[in-house]
């Protein structure tokens, strides 16, 4: 077996095994290590992501030394290679474009807490990732919950405790009932591996024998993970979270966590119930209702917030009503459109948060929008990059807001016009919503301040210049080259997620 | 088929020249006259590329890469295209130039020059754009790029207008990307074309949804899925989505309130040019990818022709009751473009002729108009339309020019109106629509009346009353030669066209023989 099949299983003990280790670090050395280990686990998934493109086949890692159905499996294949490299590579940016604000808000002696929550955030998304096991997956999810608590909460106000006991009353309703459909779904096959488990439920479906109970388990499961992601109206927990935390916590939670339960989610459809099964129980259906109040609910809210974090927050709730449109079209097509919208909506919401916090700190640490008048020409990099961001959000072409939007379109006008029409009508209604409160904050952004708020202005931030905060300056850039990145090269993106998508089951 | 990389330059190269002069920072030009002559120089050398382009015959085709698969960022020049880079290419220069001495009054000039740069690129972009999705792309970055120019005064009037343009044009451009997104899987596919890709070798690859005469979709595909009806909404759609910039009835609204609160060179861009951006958007739909053929007789024909007609009166009649002059040009935009929009509709050669013709001396004309309001106001500080009187005994050259250019707009020959609003005619009655037909060049009669009403009140009185007004009493003279030669320049083409229209007349017979019918 060759030594690069061994990464996944790497990277999954090492950012864990990190974790524990960071207890023991201080600030600087803490922050030195996660880098390097991040960075690390970026190259071995980018060396097993060219690997899983030669070989086009996936390939099941037992660990531990029960074979199959009694041990447990981790999977990797094209998809699962590409979309671990593109997880980490969103963290780096986000962590390095937040790193200032890490080290301003947190405590000294609590920042290795932090980068502790960060390596168990990332070994819980990788795990969820690669993972072939239904239970192990189930720990993983509630690992990520309490790192992503731990992030919240890791600047002590009384917003972000308010924000973080929301977050965790909500999160932990959905993996109680992730936990219950788990249960319910090994009674009914007497499996937890994901293969195993398929073939059992293919045989139960055909007997007919436990629909009932099958419906109810892969209802619940679905819900579970759709109050863990934020679907409307299970959303109330995401604005104060994201509103409130400091800006690497956000750009994290917003673009990383809700994700992977979605990854979750789709591995489920297809590796363990089988999509077709999925399709004909109708719970699509229900996901799609959803998707779609979500997409003009998230923007009409958004449209009356007077503060931008607040604003970029609901934005996710829309944005994550469109994936959910996307899996509730109940094609293959929808699923390709969701996942490259999983890749799209990652790359520009971090651009877009980490953008917001430069413009805030160009503005004396105000959010509100007031204040925010003019400061794109205190902070020019932060005001094109935050521009970049909102083109991409209403889609331009170019960006990659524009793929994605033709994508979902692309697979709406395959499906029964029952879906077409609805599709068609909120996506055009959505994007309108979403340029009304977009554009009417790059137009603030440019818009000169008056005289006096200029000059207690000057005296608190002064322009933010590119010498002084180089590391900033560089992850902006990278993330706004990632975003035209995939709003020009798609074709490769979406062939390898077609492929990829094709061996997941 | 070769690429032509001076099509890519010629975009290109304002868009980099705009951008160089916004961030340039202010202390660099030493003085506000070496502002003015590097942007000078500037214009000047972004304007001799797309001459180069226009002008070359042959290969004008250029590639640059694939969007999403089967879908590349496309730039093919042809006729049509030629005709509209050219008025781009004209009134961008004068308006331009114009502008060197009407910005000596606004604040914030690199900023302005730095937009309207950009802004030429993008038409350029939208005029060479070879198949929909470039242009959709065109078409949306000539909306961000041309709004700082409406509220460049930063008042609150000209924010407030700048962001109901924005709205207004994303909406229209939503609802043409809905058209574009049903569209897409009846295009047909064109196979086994060879182009050159970037690194000089050829590759033969599928090409959709791109400009082809007569049409590019698949109208058996069409007729076989039973979809006809949705097809026809997805086109109606994208009529009044491209309508939209061009200020169709009923999201006319966003013209009057942009156009007053811009400043008077970027008035004449924007009445004269960039609405003829949302024209050339529908003639591409109509024409190159839709065809003619799919929609003569159906109820879009009629509507679109009812919706145009509407339009038409209405401008005329608010332009006549409005007393700001800018204002009152902008709603007579409004009600001109509706005459190109209606002879689109009409599905014929005959109007398809008086369509383009007007675009092109509509743009010359209007541009004449709102450059010379631009001057009056410049000079005379006042606005209102009764502003004026008496002021011919001190600016001769000038109000003859806009009485020259409203005799044009109104149709008297031998000016160049005359020429288009006859081919409109005849083309609405040749349509066979039934009562269309001659609602429609009774509509362009009584417009007429009611352009008359509105243009030329402000020459009579200018020239005929010599009573005590401020005007004769305060010492104003002509306007400066450079603000003066643009106008003059404007007036003279508009009279050359009206004598002799018969190149023009040619050059679009033959985009309708290269299969438009």
């Amino acid at each position: 077996m060759e030594f690069i099949r061994n990464f996944p299983f790497f990277s999954i003990l090492l950012s864990l095994g990190s974790g524990v280790l960071t207890s023991i670090m201080n600030k600087k050395t803490a922050r030195l290590w996660n880098t390097f280990i991040l960075a690390a686990i970026t190259v071995m998934s980018a060396v097993l992501f060219v690997y899983m493109l030669e070989v086009g086949e996936p390939y099941t890692f037992m660990m531990g030394h029960f074979p199959a159905p009694w041990g447990n499996e981790i999977r990797a294949g094209v998809l699962e290679a590409g979309m671990a490299l593109f997880f980490c590579l969103i963290m780096l940016f986000s962590l390095k474009g937040g790193q200032e604000h890490i080290d301003a808000e947190v405590e000294e002696t609590k920042v290795n807490l932090y980068y502790i929550m960060i390596n168990l955030l990332l070994s819980s998304l990788l795990a969820l990732i690669y993972t072939n096991d239904l239970f192990t997956a189930y720990v993983f999810v509630e690992i990520n919950t309490i790192s992503a608590c731990g992030l919240i909460m890791i600047t002590q106000s009384g917003r972000t405790i308010e924000a973080a006991t929301r977050y965790m009353i909500m999160a932990s309703l959905g993996s109680g009932l992730l936990l219950l459909g788990l249960c319910i779904l090994y009674d009914i096959t007497g499996h937890l591996l994901m293969s195993s488990i398929k073939q059992s439920i293919l045989y139960v479906y055909a007997q007919g024998t436990y629909n009932i109970p099958l419906i109810a388990s892969i209802g619940m499961v679905v819900v579970g993970l759709a109050i863990k992601s934020a679907l409307y109206p299970f959303h109330t927990w995401l604005p104060d979270a994201y509103g409130y935390s400091t800006v690497s916590s956000a750009a994290i939670l917003s673009s990383l966590v809700s994700k992977g339960y979605i990854f979750l989610l789709i591995k489920i459809f297809f590796r363990v119930v089988g999509f077709d099964i999925i399709v004909d129980s109708k719970i699509v259906n229900i996901l799609f209702v959803f998707g779609l109040f979500g997409m003009i609910m998230g923007s009409v809210n958004a449209i009356l917030e007077h503060d931008i974090r607040r604003m970029i927050a609901f934005s996710s709730v829309a944005q994550i009503g469109y994936i959910y449109m996307g899996l509730g079209l109940g094609t293959t097509m929808g699923i390709v459109a969701s996942i490259f919208h999983i890749l799209s909506h990652a790359s520009t919401k971090s651009l877009l948060f980490v953008a917001g916090v430069g413009l805030t700190d160009a503005s004396g640490g105000s959010k509100k929008f007031e204040d925010l008048t003019g400061s794109g020409f205190r902070n020019p990099a932060a005001g094109i990059a935050f521009t970049i961001g909102a083109c991409s959000m209403v889609g331009i072409p170019l960006f990659s807001g524009f793929i994605s939007k033709m994508l979902f379109a692309e697979a709406a006008v395959q499906n029964s016009l029952a879906k077409m029409l609805p599709t068609m009508i909120c996506l055009a209604i959505s994007t309108v919503l979403n340029a009304i409160y977009f554009m009417k904050t790059v137009i603030r952004l440019y818009t000169p301040a008056s005289k006096k708020v200029r000059k207690t202005q000057a005296g608190e931030a002064a322009a933010v210049s590119m010498r002084e905060h180089p590391l900033y300056h560089l992850a902006l850039l990278c993330m706004v080259i990632l975003n035209v990145l995939l709003g020009c090269c798609s074709q490769p993106i979406v062939d390898w997620i077609t492929s990829g998508l094709s061996m997941f089951g | 088929m070769h690429n032509n990389y001076m099509i890519f330059v010629s975009i290109v190269l304002p868009i980099l020249a705009g951008v160089l002069l916004l961030v340039t920072p202010d202390r660099v030009f030493k003085s506000r006259q070496m502002l003015i002559n590097m942007t000078a120089v500037s214009f000047v050398v972004c304007a001799l590329s797309p001459v180069l382009v226009i002008l070359r015959q042959t290969g004008n085709t250029l590639l640059l890469f694939f969007l999403v698969d089967e879908i590349p960022v496309f730039f093919a020049v042809d006729h049509l295209g030629r005709i509209f880079a050219g008025i781009v290419l004209l009134v961008f220069l004068l308006a331009g130039f114009f502008s060197f001495v009407y910005m000596s009054h606004e604040k914030n000039e690199k900023r302005y020059y730095g937009f309207y740069l950009i802004t030429f690129g993008v038409l350029l972009g939208l005029c060479f754009s070879g198949n929909l999705v470039t242009l959709y792309l065109f078409y949306e970055f000539m909306t961000l790029v041309s709004m700082p120019l409406v509220l460049h005064t930063g008042s609150k009037e000209a924010v407030m207008a700048g962001l109901k343009y924005l709205f207004y044009s994303f909406c229209g451009a939503y609802m043409a990307l809905f058209g574009i997104y049903f569209l897409y899987q009846y295009a047909i596919a064109f196979d086994d074309v060879e182009y050159q890709l970037w690194s000089g070798g050829y590759e033969t690859s599928r090409h959709m949804l791109s400009f082809v005469s007569g049409g590019s979709l698949d109208l058996k595909a069409v007729a076989e899925s039973g979809n006809t009806a949705f097809c026809l909404i997805a086109v109606f759609m994208m009529i009044v989505g491209f309508g939209v910039k061009a200020g169709c009835f009923p999201f006319h609204a966003w013209l009057p309130a942009a156009h007053p609160v811009a400043p008077a060179p970027a008035s004449a861009f924007l009445s004269g040019i960039i609405v003829k951006g949302g024209v050339l958007a529908i003639v591409r739909t109509v024409y190159y990818v839709v065809g003619a053929e799919f929609l003569r007789g159906t109820w879009v024909q009629a509507v679109w022709a009812s919706l145009a007609v509407v339009t038409l009166l209405m401008g005329s009649s608010l332009a006549f009751k409005e007393k700001v002059l800018k204002k009152r040009l902008a709603y007579s935009t409004v009600s001109n473009l509706s005459y190109i929009l209606l002879g689109l509709s009409m599905l014929n050669e005959t109007a398809f002729t008086g369509s383009i013709l007007h675009v092109v001396f509509h743009a010359v004309i209007k541009s004449a108009l709102f450059l010379s309001a631009g001057a009056l106001i410049f000079i005379t500080g006042n606005t209102k339309v009764n502003d004026f009187m008496g002021l011919g005994k001190r600016m001769p050259v000038l109000f003859w020019c806009y009485t020259i250019v409203s005799l044009g707009l109104i149709g008297i020959p031998p000016t160049s109106g005359v020429v288009s609003k006859w081919y409109l005619a005849v083309g609405c009655l040749e349509s066979g629509l039934t009562g269309l037909s001659w609602i429609g060049p009774a509509a362009l009669l009584i417009s007429a009346l009611l352009t008359a009403g509105y243009l030329l009140p402000i020459s009579v009185r200018a020239f005929l009353k010599e009573t005590d007004y401020e005007a004769v009493r305060n010492d104003y003279k002509e306007p400066r030669p450079l603000m003066l030669a643009p106008v003059v320049i404007l007036a003279a083409v508009t009279l050359v066209l009206g004598l002799y229209p018969t190149p023009l007349i040619q050059l679009i017979q033959s985009v309708i023989a290269a299969g438009l019918f």
